[in-house]
């Protein structure tokens, strides 16, 4: 019997999205309820804001042409990570002596600064953002698309 | 390693991003793929409706730009659920789970009856709300162990996971997957075309099935 209930009320799906709406706010008190969480110094990503570096926030370190030490999760995936950042086209060597805004345009201009992590060691995620992204304007393109026909 | 699922046969590596390939995520992976090629090579069911007191029926055609555009989402949705499935980092596997959630929108909004419509924006406004708790999960994983690899997290070694991270995780895939409202998806499985919707509940089935093996593997 409860479970016809339920199940009535499921059916609906404008029930749905308060339903979903009402456990996400009750998850979110118990989450406030439990904070402070321990924060864990020994991240495996750390990053530091170098106030100076045209390069920020993706300034890694290194000279260039010469690998930067690199904290990775596993360093026998990758064998060259550490150049990436290292290298600058001219004309992004350009920029990051001209201007202060090198670390805002990543891949703005070709040769742009690329970030170590982001794009290299963590590259799969990489692939995958954008494939969200594209598959949700395939989806708005066609639906914009089939109300003229 | 704390082996839930077996132990690895292989892995593949992407950088720091491993997909590990165990008794059951080869398992959950060969089901996503063999459905996928189902939906590659089947044609789409014809609805047909029965018109009460008159010998007379109709059946519901699709168009074949909505038949391609059908097959192009559920098989993307077979791609992200193949990548989820075998994934051994938490922040990708929060990402494909997303796009999983994305495509099964995907598939229902394509369709032109006013209910199948409206339940895939329902369906969708849900969706967009889980990637909240799905990708704070993530970031609380990674703040509070330093790590985003399930590899290392099994380790015993690994500090402890918080309970909340995991809630907030599995929360965030039953509304990507929509895997409890089934009775709600009614209205999807109305909708014409039964290899491609099928790969809405397929989806949300795994996905609900490999969240179970991360939360306790974490």
């Amino acid at each position: 019997m409860i479970i016809q209930k339920i199940s009535r009320i499921l059916s609906n799906y404008d029930n749905i999205l308060p339903l979903f709406a009402g456990a996400c706010a009750i998850l979110a008190v118990i989450a406030l309820l439990s904070l402070p969480l321990p924060y864990f110094e020994d991240q495996l990503y750390p990053k530091q804001i170098v106030p100076g570096s045209t390069l920020n926030p993706y300034d890694r370190g290194g000279p260039p042409f010469t690998q930067a030490d690199i904290r990775l999760q596993y360093p026998q995936n990758s064998p060259t990570a550490g150049y990436v950042t290292a290298y600058l086209t001219p004309f992004s060597l350009f920029l990051s002596r001209t201007t202060m805004y090198m670390g805002t345009t990543i891949v703005a201009h070709p040769g742009g600064i690329l970030d170590e992590i982001l794009y290299n060691t963590r590259g799969l995620d990489t692939v995958v953002e954008p494939t969200i992204l594209f598959i949700s304007f395939a989806i708005a393109a066609y639906i914009f698309h089939r109300r003229e026909d | 390693m704390n082996e839930i699922g077996g132990v690895p046969l292989f892995f593949l590596e992407f950088g720091d991003i491993v997909a590990y390939f165990s008794p059951f995520t080869l398992t959950l992976f060969l089901l996503a793929l063999v459905f996928s090629v189902f939906v590659i090579v089947s044609r789409p069911e014809r609805q047909i409706d029965i018109a009460f007191g008159a010998d007379a029926f109709f059946a519901k055609e699709i168009s074949l730009p909505e038949l391609r555009f059908r097959r192009f989402m559920a098989i993307a949705c077979g791609l992200a659920c193949m990548g989820a499935m075998v994934t051994g980092d938490v922040f990708d596997f929060t990402l494909f789970v997303s796009l999983v959630g994305i495509c099964n929108v995907g598939i229902v909004a394509a369709v032109r009856t006013y209910h199948v419509q409206d339940a895939a924006y329902q369906y969708g406004l849900v969706a967009l709300a889980g990637t909240v708790p799905l990708f704070s999960a993530a970031a609380i994983v990674a703040a509070t162990t330093g790590t985003l690899s399930m590899l290392e997290l099994a380790s015993p070694a690994a500090p402890a996971v918080p309970l909340i991270a995991r809630a907030l995780l599995v929360l965030g895939v039953m509304g990507e997957g929509m895997a409890p409202f089934y009775a709600a998806k009614a209205e999807m499985f109305r909708a014409p075309g039964a290899p491609y919707v099928i790969m809405c509940s397929l989806s949300s089935l795994l996905i609900f099935l490999r969240v179970t093996e991360v939360v306790l593997l974490l």
